[in-house]
Formats: structure tokens, C-alpha cells, sequence
């Protein structure tokens, strides 16, 4: 049961590097946050911040309405799990489990009883007496994940812990993962660069950028309704296609053929040859007959991928490489001219200059 | 690269004999010689097999019986003499340059990179460099004929420091960010954790450095007049220029084929930790 929040966060290197600016976040008790964003982000540094790893330079943490910025990280009363397990490779796997607890002076047969049962939740029972050396990726995974789990922390932390597996462990645990967190109703901070990863997992998203916040909010907000071309451009598998246009209170001009009316109230009614950025995600392209198309995509390249195939073509008269998914039952060739009719509602506009979301 | 050809296996072994006869026809000269008597070095020639006299010459030399050594202590005792300077200085260089180490690595002190730079300067200035100044300290501090004498001026060790360094750089910086979650402060950390996993280096380091200490000729040669406190080495020289009559070529080599055991019984029980710890880090 904890609350994590984050007040005007700042982390400036001796460098003089500034790596997070003024960041504020506020976690809910037994929520899941994923940071998500590019490498560099400092979505990394942020979480640090809150094992206590990093030194926080400005703004205040609290974890339960304490300040906790001058506290050790075994203090803190949190637990987290890194990218390459940093498991202690000479110990067994209960010594690695147990070691948080007994540094805490646990009685001995209390810290027996909490690693069985944590073993037994992440079924490592029959690894106990292992070394992380003999293990598998997978299994070294589980094992972090336990030693997170048995000292029952306030705040989970982790730290891109699925990178270093391969793609199908990957999945697997992902869900082992979120099985876990729901099932203890422990708060969590998770850091990915994943978006796939960042979209199953989270409960709320936090996209950052060049460490400021780009956007918080449940997933499938962020995808429907992304706040800035940062965020539409990151989130989505295959990613938004852009396109510079110009609008004219709901008309946008992509090029001299092409011609959109949006029927968007919200949309600024003073617009007067506005560059704005139209963006729309492959799979709001619909295949139709040429009478009802917008354009017509001469397919440059195919990528079947089973259920869906991805044609990639140039918008006509521009030099914008755009991706359409199309469902995979439909044979496509090379230079194939396809009419393309984009989904009104679903279309994104953002300032060119600012990046930031226009209308609704 | 794994060929097989015929010609170029009898290459392979002849070339490996070789080897092996350089390094053991010598070990081989110094241990017939030492079970022969000494009349049978008059001739000038070393005899090529093991004489009458067996273990003769072993007890002789070990208790100094009759004075064969020219000296007043025996052959054990100047072998335990070795053995505590040894250990000592292995010892002693080991635990200073681990935590010396551990301060250089882990630590944020103001002039860190002075000091490694400083400790590492001083491998361009080995004992035979020093050795003057050293010795003026040494006869100030009154420590001439003392263990400690003998011990103290060779623990420091930038080599041992440097090889620490290198390895607890190599060692992941989240075992120690994971250690801090888990509640192990700087010492617990060394304990628990970066002891256990250095142990490989230890040993191999601690072959290395016992080698060293047991081999020390010129030190102990300068800083000793004490007969009570010479080592095993210094004396097989002091026997081969032993007065004009014959030079006692059976009790030299006995001696030094005392003089080899250690360093052999060392390499050979930690054989395999040395190995590992030269090449091997742990998974």
C-alpha cells in the first residue's frame, strides 16, 4: 500500500547535463506507471531517482507522504529488478533471495518460510539451491523477479527487465509479470523502450522525451488521442504515417490532388494556411473503390506478416514513404496501384511548429 | 586450429620435448647431485645418476649437522624464515591492494584519479630502485634483522592494486546498485559480495606473490646480519663462494631443492584456482 509522487523533479549531471527537468508525477497506490520513450529520454535516470540510486538535484520524492530524497535505497522500502538480473553470482538461488532479508536481521527460519513461498508463486522451487550460472535467461528473470517479491516492498521497480530475453519469454513473462502485480496490488514503476511491452503492461503511460513528460494517461488514450506528434510517432506498431499539410479552418490540403474535409468542431476556425502535420496510422487506411479513394498508393514494398500484410508506397506527388496494413488474406505485387480512403475520424492533426495536438 | 597431419605431430612432440628437457634436465642435475657425496665432485663433472648417499645429505642440510651450510642456523630454520617472509608479503600485498582497490573503484574521494595514478607510477620504481633510500628507512626505523623489516618495504604493490582495479571494474555496477537495495552497506557489500567473487583472482594473485616473496635474494641479503634471520635463498650463494677448498655442489643443490619445494607445493595445490582466476570470470 503506497503512493509515489514526484514533485519538480530535477536531475542536472556535474556535467552540467540536464537529464530531467521540473518532472511531476503522481502514482495512485497498487498502479502500474510505465515509463516509456526513446534511449536517453531519462526515463531510466527518473527511476533511479526513485530507488535512490541517483542522487535527485531539485524537486522533492515521496513515497507515502515521506520525504524520501536523503534516504538510502534499502530505506526506501522498495524493490527492483534490473536489465541484466544483477543476481550475486556465487550465491545460490535462496542466498539471493534471502540476502535483502537477512541484511534486515529477519529471523532465520521467517526468511525460510518467505522465500519458499515466493519461490512457490514464481515456481523456482526445484532452483532453490542453484547458481544464477546454471540458469536460463528466463529463469534468472524469475529469480530477480523473487528477491523483488519476498522482502513485500512498497514500490516495485523495474528496470527494462525483459530486454535481455528472447522474444517468445519475452511475451511469457510480460504476462507473468502483470499476473504479479495484480495480484499483490503493489504500486510499480516500470521503464521500457518498448512500446509493446509499455501499452499491455501499464495502467497509466508516461511517454518521455529529452526528459520532460510528453503525456501521461492510459494507454489506449495515448493511442487514440496522442497529445504530440512525439507521442503518435511512438506509440503504435507499425508507426503513424505523417504528412505535411496545410489547413484552412477543416480543409487540409495534402497535395494539389488531394484534398481532405475534416468535420472537426474543435479544430481552430481562424486557420488560415496553417502548416500542420496530418498524422494517420496504417491501419486507418481503408482499401476501397478508386470512385471513393483519397489516393491511390503505388506499392513500392510488401511485408506479409500472416494476419495482416504492410504495403509501403509514396504519398503521390510528395516524397513521404507511407505504410498501409491491409488485411493478410489479399495477395499484393510490387508497383500494385491501390485506392486508399483515409478514416476521417481517426486522423491527427498537429502544429508543424509546436508539434502539438490541434482539434479534437 | 586442429590439423592433422603426421609430420606436423612429430614436429609438435619433438618441439614439447624439448621444452620439457630444458626446463627439467637442470631439476634433474640438482637432484642427483644431491643425493651423491661430495667426493664425487672432484673430478669437475656432475655425476648423471643418483648416488649412495639418499636422504644423507637432506638430513644434513636440514639440521645443519656438522655445519655443512656455513652458518649457524639450519636449513629449516631459514626455510621458515622464507615462509614467514613469504606469506607475509603475499599476504600483506593482497589485503592492501584490495582495499585499495575497492577505495579507487567504488568510492568518490576528491584526488581518486591522483592516487591511482600515483600507485600506478610507482611500478617504474621496483625494490632494486629504491633500494637505497628504502634501506636508509629501514635502519632508521631500526628494523634491520626483523620480519618486519624483511616484509614490510615489498607489501606495497601497484601491480596487485591495478590487477583489483581491473577486475572490480569488470564486475556489473547493478550488483552493487542491487546490494544497496538489498540493505549492504560499503563493508557488507566487500564481504558478501566482492570478496566472494574475487577469490579466483586471490589465489592466482596469491601463487604469484608467494613466488616472489620466497624468491627475494637482494633484500634480505642487504638488510640481514643476523644469522637467525637469513633465508633459505640467500645461502645457497653464500655456500657457492664458500672459501677456496671445493665447492660443496651436493649440499648447494640439496638446498635447492629444498628451496623449490614451496613455490611447487603452492602451484601445484592451487592449480586450478590459479588458472581460473588468470582466465576465467565467473558467469
Amino acid at each position: 500500500m503506497a503512493t509515489v509522487s514526484l514533485k519538480n523533479i530535477n536531475k542536472t549531471y556535474a556535467n552540467g547535463h540536464q537529464a530531467i527537468e521540473n518532472l511531476n508525477l503522481d502514482i495512485t497506490d497498487g498502479e502500474m506507471l510505465v515509463l516509456v520513450g526513446p534511449s536517453g529520454c531519462g526515463k531510466s535516470t527518473s527511476l533511479r531517482m526513485v530507488a535512490g540510486l541517483e542522487t535527485i538535484t531539485g524537486g522533492d520524492l515521496y513515497i507515502d507522504d515521506v520525504r524520501v530524497n536523503d534516504l538510502e535505497p534499502s530505506e526506501r522500502d522498495i524493490a527492483m529488478v534490473f536489465q541484466n538480473y544483477a543476481l550475486y553470482p556465487h550465491m545460490t538461488v535462496f542466498q539471493n533471495m534471502a540476502y535483502g532479508l537477512k541484511n534486515r536481521k529477519v529471523p532465520k527460519d521467517e526468511i525460510q518460510k518467505k522465500v519458499e513461498k515466493a519461490a512457490e508463486i514464481l515456481e523456482i522451487t526445484n532452483l532453490l539451491h542453484y547458481k544464477p550460472g546454471q540458469l536460463s535467461g528466463g529463469q534468472r528473470q524469475r529469480v530477480a523477479m523473487g528477491r523483488a517479491i519476498v522482502r513485500n516492498p512498497k514500490v516495485f521497480l523495474f528496470d527494462e527487465p525483459l530486454s535481455n530475453l528472447d522474444a517468445k519469454l519475452r511475451v511469457q513473462m510480460r504476462i507473468e509479470i502483470k499476473r504479479l502485480q495484480q495480484e499483490f496490488a503493489t504500486t510499480a514503476i516500470y521503464v521500457t523502450h518498448d512500446q509493446v511491452e509499455a501499452m499491455t503492461l501499464a495502467d497509466r503511460l508516461v511517454v518521455m522525451n529529452e526528459g520532460n513528460v510528453e503525456q501521461v494517461g492510459p494507454p489506449i488514450e495515448l493511442y487514440e488521442k496522442p497529445a504530440t506528434q512525439f507521442v503518435a510517432g511512438f506509440l503504435g506498431s507499425p508507426a503513424m504515417n505523417f504528412l505535411d499539410a496545410s489547413l484552412n479552418g477543416n480543409r487540409l490540403t495534402l497535395s494539389a490532388d488531394v484534398v481532405l474535409e475534416l468535420n472537426d468542431p474543435n479544430l481552430p476556425a481562424d486557420a488560415h494556411d496553417l502548416d500542420v502535420v496530418l498524422g494517420i496510422r496504417p491501419e486507418h487506411m481503408e482499401a476501397c473503390e478508386e470512385a471513393e479513394a483519397d489516393f491511390t498508393l503505388s506499392v513500392d514494398m510488401i511485408e506479409p506478416l500472416g494476419a495482416d500484410t504492410l504495403l509501403y508506397g509514396y504519398f503521390p506527388g510528395t516524397e513521404a514513404l507511407i505504410t498501409s496494413e491491409q488485411p493478410g488474406k489479399q495477395q499484393f505485387k510490387r508497383g500494385h496501384r491501390l485506392p486508399l480512403r483515409v478514416d476521417r475520424e481517426r486522423c491527427h492533426l498537429f502544429d508543424k511548429a509546436t508539434g502539438k495536438r490541434l482539434g479534437s | 586450429m586442429v590439423e592433422n597431419r603426421p609430420w606436423l605431430t612429430v614436429t609438435r612432440h619433438l618441439v614439447l620435448i624439448l621444452g620439457v628437457f630444458i626446463i627439467g634436465f637442470p631439476i634433474w642435475i640438482a637432484l642427483v647431485a644431491s643425493t651423491n657425496s661430495s667426493s664425487e665432485f672432484v673430478s669437475g663433472l656432475m655425476p648423471l645418476w643418483f648416488g649412495e648417499e639418499g636422504f644423507g645429505n637432506f638430513r644434513r642440510v636440514l639440521a645443519n649437522e656438522e655445519r655443512v651450510l656455513g652458518v649457524s642456523v639450519s636449513a629449516s630454520w631459514m626455510m621458515w624464515n622464507s615462509f614467514i617472509m613469504a606469506m607475509v608479503i603475499a599476504v600483506g600485498k593482497i589485503v592492501i591492494s584490495i582495499m585499495s582497490a575497492y577505495a579507487i573503484v567504488y568510492f568518490r574521494f576528491p584526488f581518486r584519479k591522483t592516487c591511482f595514478w600515483l600507485i600506478f607510477l610507482t611500478l617504474m620504481l621496483p625494490v632494486e630502485v629504491r633500494i637505497l633510500p628504502t634501506y636508509e628507512v629501514v635502519a632508521s626505523l631500526g628494523m634491520l634483522n626483523s620480519y618486519a623489516g624483511l616484509t614490510i618495504p615489498l607489501i606495497a604493490s601497484a601491480t596487485a592494486t591495478f590487477l583489483f582495479r581491473q577486475f572490480f571494474m569488470s564486475v556489473p555496477s547493478s550488483l552493487m546498485e542491487a546490494a544497496r537495495i538489498d540493505g549492504a552497506g560499503p563493508l557488507k557489500f566487500f564481504k558478501d559480495i566482492l570478496l566472494p567473487l574475487s577469490v579466483n583472482n586471490i589465489a592466482a594473485l596469491f601463487v604469484i606473490l608467494f613466488i616472489y616473496g620466497w624468491n627475494q635474494y637482494l633484500w634480505p641479503l642487504l638488510i640481514t646480519t643476523d644469522e637467525d634471520y637469513y633465508t633459505i635463498v640467500m645461502v645457497i650463494k653464500r655456500l657457492m663462494s664458500a672459501g677456496e677448498g671445493n665447492i660443496p655442489w651436493n649440499i648447494i643443490m640439496t638446498t635447492t631443492i629444498l628451496a623449490m619445494l614451496p613455490p611447487v607445493i603452492v602451484v601445484l595445490g592451487m592449480q586450478k584456482l590459479f588458472v581460473k582466476g588468470l582466465i576465467e570470470q565467473e558467469k
